[in-house]
């Protein structure tokens, strides 16, 4: 385990970070728990104050409510773009699950992927697996990019969005050996082995890094720069396609938002074009709130990822669509399960397959 | 697990029995979040959070703390800005989270019901839905609920216009301290039976009794509405034009004032592409029928170039107009940019002396060394003086801070104006209540609290203490 062992309660927090909340509370109708519960505990702002309270000891570091709400929060960063304070809820997050997360305060589950996550080899396999598309500079991570970023369990869960990936963006380079971008550490506990790994990564693939993940591209982008990292459709927003048709009519489609995508990079507008432009586009209501996939959440919080997914699953179900498209591979799974679950006839794709479909 | 906690037992159980154990907080972590409100420098944890589903829950909660003489600290979303909900000694903290309904509305009577824990902007997105609208808007209101804009009278942006929230109430339903219900007014428009305890309570900030459900009035929803931004070399000059405007006989829906530091804070926040240099700005609107806010519009802007505007712009379309609005609202949040401690004030004085007043901030915020920016309603001579200090932990700052503050209050009075135009006393202003009121009212408000709360549970260390 590469978790720092805090030793002093007085170190956990960027205390420039922890003052800048001024207790408004305009975070509260953003965050999902809160919408959950109605608890001060479980919004952005309660949440704040209970990391102050850690932070000055007028919580002892064991209080089991710490424990609860640095898990119970989704990560989904709903609470930053309309925090006029400017608060960076996302790093504070990282900070206290560095602390709160460090050794055995981690849930198994997360430990188990991070192991995975931190090796090589399971990605090989993975890679070899899939038969990756093979561009010319795919061996050696060597040339000037731009390179597509494979992303961890994305090529093990869904290997069919980086080929979609590189057949609407034959220049990409996407070479096989290519560690994780570190989001999932940042984000479980380990914020310095996380950027270790995005500095890894970048340092892999020099030059522009294009990834089908929103999660992966909003924590890249924090560590090695924004101008170095494009997710998808914001690579692809020049590019013309055709139509995604069923039958006689174009197919109804609708987006849910990659939290990190919009919270973190403001990136909402780009995919919304490019949906419009190959089909009828029908926004829903909450196409901006978390799924409840959040990264690890929906493993290690599987009740509560299911209360969060439940009201989106009506709204889709509610809105007459033929595809609910991803932009994030936990934001697909996590929707995938959720509409087998209930039988649904709604069909939710990663937005690469679906460009794929409109150029094919 | 045992209950941690300074609440007897007996106490306890009747919470869990009243509102059921799932409704009941006692853990110390759960409870250290609602130590707090939007006010910075006051906190206390409470010994007990319970959030009752209904008016019936809430007298008997009192009932059983008015027996067991435990104080009782009513809390909607805790966006206020007078420590009007911080738990000063304790106590339970009674949370209205629950009674989020709102109950009807009434397009025939142009009113609207709804319990005390809706949200201004959900009742005002029911109200819309009928083609009605509720006028107050106080800066919080996609947080504040409708029982706290009650319990503190709410202003807001279109103050000037329409008035604030005592002007709409129509009916209260409140649990009194000793676990009676009383339903003041109703649904009438003219009813003047009785004392007029619906103004009572309203802005008596939880401290005579629980507001569960209101009653309020509903205007039908102007068809137009327009935003527009004037610039000026100095906040004083803007002061000037406001008085110009309303001397030209129009009263805008919405007539508020920025300085530069406010304006570069809000910039940050929300990108508008504000004016670089202007040394304030002027943000008005009007709303009505097409031609009328038009003609209001001409007339504001003939005032502002009079009086030396560098600029006046107007907003394009809706999106803009909210766009503007919303940047206002975020003033305060969006000022801790400057300086993680924010302290901000609601002195208000008549109109005809807002640019003075504008002045003496000026001169005072040089006395004591201290940065305050100021923003405020200028339309109704509201305004917010905030000093902005580095951190919290800056004592020697803060000092001079009040000190700067007890000036401002006792400017505000001399020039005939107040210490709060909208934020409430709360524990916050309450040491320069009675220089306000004078000894004989501030006796005769102590009398009324005890009529209310014989016990004195309700809210203690605010208003009537």
């Amino acid at each position: 385990m590469t978790g720092v062992k805090v030793s002093q309660a007085s170190s956990i927090f960027d205390p420039a970070l922890l003052s800048r909340c001024i207790s408004c509370g305009f975070c509260l109708p953003a965050c999902p728990t809160y919408g959950l519960t109605g608890d001060e505990a479980s919004s952005p702002r309660g949440r704040i104050t209970l990391m102050r309270a850690l932070e000055s000891g007028t919580l002892p570091p064991d209080d089991p409510t710490l424990a609860e709400q640095s898990s119970f929060c989704l990560g989904c960063r709903a609470c930053e773009p309309v925090c006029p304070a400017g608060v960076q809820y996302g790093e504070l997050l990282e900070q206290w699950r560095g602390y709160q997360w460090a050794g055995r305060g981690r849930p198994l589950v997360v430990r188990l992927l991070l192991i995975v996550a931190d090796r090589a080899w399971p990605h090989r396999i993975a890679g070899r697996l899939r038969r990756a598309a093979r561009t010319p500079a795919s061996a050696s991570g060597s040339g000037p990019g731009p390179w597509l970023m494979l992303g961890c369990f994305e090529r093990s869960l869904f290997p069919g969005v980086s080929k979609s990936a590189l057949a609407l963006a034959p220049e990409l380079a996407a070479p096989d050996r290519q560690g994780c971008c570190g989001a999932l550490h940042a984000h479980n506990g380990e914020p310095e082995r996380g950027r270790q790994l995005a500095g890894q990564l970048g340092a892999q693939l020099p030059g522009k890094i294009v990834t089908t993940s929103g999660g992966c591209a909003a924590y890249l982008a924090a560590v090695i720069g924004r101008d170095r990292v494009t997710e998808l459709s914001e690579y692809l927003r020049d590019k013309s396609f055709g139509e995604v048709r069923i039958g006689e009519r174009r197919a109804r489609v609708a987006l849910q938002d990659s939290c990190h995508l919009r919270n973190g990079l403001g990136v909402w507008r780009e995919p919304r074009a490019l949906l419009s432009a190959v089909a009828e586009y029908v926004e829903l209501p909450g196409a901006g709130r978390c799924c409840g996939a959040a990264g690890t959440y929906a493993l290690v919080r599987p009740r509560d990822s299911r209360r969060v997914l439940d009201p989106k699953l009506d709204e889709i179900e509610a809105a007459g669509i033929d595809y609910v498209v991803a932009v994030n591979p936990g934001c697909l799974r996590q929707l995938r399960q959720g509409l087998r679950r209930r039988k649904s006839k709604v069909r939710a794709v990663h937005i690469a397959d679906l460009l794929r479909q409109a150029s094919g | 697990m045992p209950d941690s906690t300074r609440i007897p037992q007996p106490v306890l159980d009747g919470l869990r029995a009243i509102a059921g154990p799932e409704n009941l907080r006692l853990a110390q972590g759960e409870l250290a979040v609602y130590a707090r409100d939007a006010t910075p420098l006051f906190s206390g944890r409470p010994d007990a959070v319970v959030a009752p589903a209904d008016t019936g829950q809430v007298a008997r909660i009192l009932r059983l703390a008015t027996e067991h003489r435990i104080p009782v600290i009513p809390r909607g979303a805790g966006s206020n800005l007078c420590a009007g909900t911080v738990p000063l000694t304790g106590g339970i903290v009674l949370s209205t989270v629950r009674m989020n309904r709102i109950l009807e509305v009434a397009p025939e009577e142009m009113l609207a019901r709804a319990q005390t824990g809706v949200t201004t902007q959900a009742l005002n997105a029911a109200a819309a839905a009928c083609g009605l609208f509720y006028p107050p808007d106080p800066g919080s209101h996609t947080v504040s609920t409708i029982g706290g804009n009650v319990a503190t009278c709410a202003g807001g942006l279109r103050g000037l216009k329409y008035g604030v929230t005592r002007n709409y109430v129509l009916g209260l339903t409140v649990a009194l301290p000793t676990g009676e219900i009383i339903r003041t007014g109703g649904r009438l428009w003219k009813d003047v039976a009785g004392y007029d305890l619906t103004r009572l309570i309203t802005g008596s900030e939880g401290t005579l009794g629980v507001i569960t459900e209101v009653t309020v009035a509903l205007l039908p929803d102007p068809s137009t509405s327009r935003t527009g931004l004037a610039y000026f070399g100095s906040l004083a000059e803007a002061g000037r034009a406001v008085s110009a405007i309303l001397a030209a006989g129009v009263i805008p829906s919405t007539l508020e004032f920025l300085d530069r530091s406010c304006m570069d804070a809000v910039e940050q926040y929300a990108h508008l592409g504000l004016h670089p240099d202007a040394g304030a700005l002027l943000l008005f609107g009007d709303d009505g029928d097409e031609a009328a806010v038009a003609r209001s519009f001409e007339r504001i802007a003939a005032a502002c170039a009079d009086c030396g505007a560098i600029a006046v712009q107007t907003a394009g379309d809706i999106t803009e107009s909210e766009a503007l609005l919303t940047a206002r609202r975020c003033t305060l949040p969006a000022l801790s940019r400057l300086g993680s401690l924010t302290i901000l004030e609601d002195a208000s004085v008549p109109r005809p002396r807002l640019a003075e007043m504008v002045a003496r901030i000026g001169t005072i915020a040089d006395r004591h060394q201290v940065t305050i920016a100021t923003f405020g309603h200028a339309g109704d001579g509201n305004l917010h003086p905030t000093c902005v200090l580095e951190s919290a932990a800056d004592t020697e700052g803060i000092a001079r801070a009040e000190k700067a503050f007890a000036d401002i209050f006792r400017t505000a009075i001399e020039l005939g104006g107040t210490i709060t135009g909208e934020h409430g006393v709360g524990a916050a202003k309450l040491p320069y209540l009675t220089e306000r009121l004078g000894a004989e009212q501030s006796d005769l408000i102590r009398r009324i609290k005890t009529a209310f709360d014989p016990a004195g549970i309700l809210n203690p260390g605010k208003l009537g203490s």
